[in-house]
């Protein structure tokens, strides 16, 4: 058996340069992009932190400030009691807690039923379902707006929370069906031979089980709904329905931006996403673990 | 007394689980099991995805006028008129141009940023934590950060460069016709790069140990093991996310849209703003539906294509 060459070569390397000099570049260049990707994905976040807190007349400098002379949060105060956004913030959170039950109520329950229920056209519907991705959201936002006018369901926001249902459905679905089935049908078949009944099965071993994709789902769901900004758009005109992401815009009136109060109403609204990413990031990677397998 | 008080009990959990059980043995009938689990999805999602979907196919072969009920039927005049127009041809090529350029950027840069940060070392944990957050900023967000960092007077990208001397005036990044695309190309890459970074972190925590640990034993190096373990593993996950970003991002309208409207000139008109212009601009309901049909078959298409020459078999299992 020959060795492979690059075996050789960092033999070699190492034996020039010693093992000691070599571990210590690798750590370099370890920590060097681990510190480049932490920069691309900060800087942003922070330099939305830095403008929500200078006064204005900082804001509007030509001077490179990176470190903020003074701290002031005027521009939150500014936003939550002189302007519509906690109206915003609470259209925001209700659309999006239906949104959550309703895709993880029905992507798990169809999950489940598509993984072990044998019926007619399955495969049909796992590619329908697939297929349902290629329509463009703006363009499933016109017939949207069209049909729920005719029923009553624009500017309402059940109307909006079906709406962004059909965004996140067929992803969950999916992800809950693949989820199943790696859920061993074995241990619901020992409790079904101890005497469970089939629904018990379901109930008491497969969907404990499934926790971890739940939450997956959950999350996603929630990215999905607080984060979209084509439909609510298009299907409210009531600004007083408006989630946060289309009552962003109220905070400029036409050339004039308020930066300030902008970045500050960003910080808040990403906080809880924030929240959740930390705390339920385990499980948000256990749920994805299974697509694709 | 409370003897009597435990028996009721006794008897009423017993009546109740006589009511449950006959209830369980009920559910767990086939017929009713799948009633209750697969149809309240495929209910929902034929009312809003199915439904609006077809809805849009028939209203392309209509003239639509928004304030009257009365639809002409044109039959495939939508079609024409769309085919024939240079702008349309030109919003598709644009369309292509900008999910190849940022599926390619999202694939490359999400694949090693989880290769990165999979790896075990001093706060791993919390760098994972930390590279996870874009995906959550929502579109519109990210649109003012953008546009803010990006601002030509007070932009602190344009005060770096400036002060670096890289650059010897303000620069508009999404003002000017020649830098609009790559700009908005970089934007929705910084968060969409990190669904990718998700799936194949996800998958790549799934592959057991003792495979990697039986190819270093067997001699084999770094850049081995990614070739013969962790490539092969992530195969799969690579199709998968290569489909849906690249249909995603060919349909992406909302962060396009708040960076540049489409503009300057029509530097990033891409076809799902045209046709959201035809709708809502120009009030053309019946070429808007045409048009995103025509984009549909289009990414149904090429999706065929993809599953048949490619064959990742196991995208939808069903057992």
């Amino acid at each position: 058996m020959s060795s492979p060459p690059s075996v050789v070569d960092k033999q070699s390397l190492a034996s020039r340069i010693g093992y000691r000099r070599v571990r210590r570049l690798k750590k370099l260049a370890l920590w060097g992009t681990v510190a480049l990707v932490l920069t691309v994905v900060l800087v942003p976040i922070l330099w939305m932190l830095h403008t929500s807190i200078r006064p204005q007349d900082q804001i509007f400098t030509e001077q490179l400030q990176l470190i903020p002379e003074t701290i002031s949060l005027v521009h939150y105060r500014t936003l939550l009691f002189e302007t519509d956004f906690l109206t915003f913030y609470k259209n925001s959170l209700l659309v999006a807690g239906g949104v959550v039950g309703l895709t993880v109520l029905l992507s798990t329950l169809g999950g489940y039923g598509l993984a072990r229920i044998d019926f007619p056209f399955k495969r049909r519907f796992a590619r329908l379902v697939l297929f349902g991705y290629m329509f463009p959201a703006i363009l499933l936002s016109i017939p949207m707006f069209i049909i729920w006018n005719e029923i009553n369901l624009t500017n309402n926001l059940v109307g909006l929370v079906l709406a962004e249902t059909a965004l996140s459905l067929p992803f969950s679905l999916w992800l809950m069906w693949q989820f199943f089935q790696t859920v061993p049908q074995t241990l619901e078949e020992s409790a079904r031979i101890n005497g469970a009944t089939r629904f018990e099965a379901f109930k008491d071993i497969s969907l404990p089980m499934a926790k971890p994709g739940m939450i997956a789902v959950a999350l996603f769901s929630y990215a999905v709904s607080w984060n979209e900004y084509t439909i609510p758009k298009v299907l409210m005109s009531d600004r007083e329905l408006w989630p946060l992401t289309v009552g962003l815009f109220t905070l400029s009136e036409g050339q004039r931006v308020f930066w300030g109060q902008i970045m500050a109403a960003s910080i808040l609204i990403v906080l809880p996403a924030f929240v959740f990413v930390f705390f339920l990031r385990q499980y948000l990677l256990e749920g994805f673990r299974t697509t694709g397998v | 007394m409370s003897t009597d008080l435990s028996t009721n009990l006794r008897n009423i959990w017993r009546r109740r689980s006589g009511y449950r059980d006959s209830l369980y043995r009920f559910l767990s009938r086939r017929r009713v099991l799948a009633a209750i689990t697969i149809l309240p999805a495929l209910l929902l999602f034929t009312f809003i995805t199915l439904g609006p979907i077809l809805w849009a196919i028939a209203a392309g072969f209509y003239e639509i006028p928004v304030f009257s009920p009365q639809w002409e039927f044109v039959f495939l005049d939508n079609y024409a008129e769309l085919l024939a127009q240079e702008t349309f041809w030109v919003s598709v090529w644009r369309s292509v141009l900008f999910a190849g350029g940022s599926t390619t950027l999202q694939l490359v840069a999400g694949i090693g940023i989880a290769l990165l940060v999979n790896r075990s070392f001093k706060f791993s944990n919390v760098v994972q934590a930390i590279v996870i957050l874009p995906y959550m900023i929502p579109t519109a967000v990210l649109g003012f950060i953008a546009l803010w960092m990006g601002n030509a007077q007070w932009g602190v990208i344009n005060e770096v460069l400036l002060s670096v001397g890289l650059l010897d005036q303000p620069f508009s990044w999404f003002g000017n016709h020649s830098t609009a695309m790559i700009a908005v190309i970089l934007t929705s890459s910084w968060k969409f790069t990190i669904f990718v970074t998700i799936m194949v972190l996800a998958r790549l925590q799934s592959i057991p140990e003792n495979h990697y640990e039986a190819a270093r034993v067997a001699g084999a190096n770094t850049f081995q093991v990614f070739k013969d373990i962790t490539l092969p593993n992530l195969k799969s996950v690579i199709f998968i996310v290569l489909l849906l970003r690249g249909v995603w991002m060919f349909n992406k309208f909302d962060i396009v849209y708040i960076l540049t409207g489409g503009g300057p000139g029509d530097a990033t008109r891409l076809a799902p703003i045209y046709a959201y212009e035809l709708g809502f601009g120009l009030t053309r309901l019946g070429m808007a539906a045409a048009m995103s049909t025509l984009l549909f078959v289009f990414l149904a298409g090429v999706a065929v294509v993809y599953f048949r020459v490619l064959e990742p078999a196991k995208e939808v299992r069903t057992e």
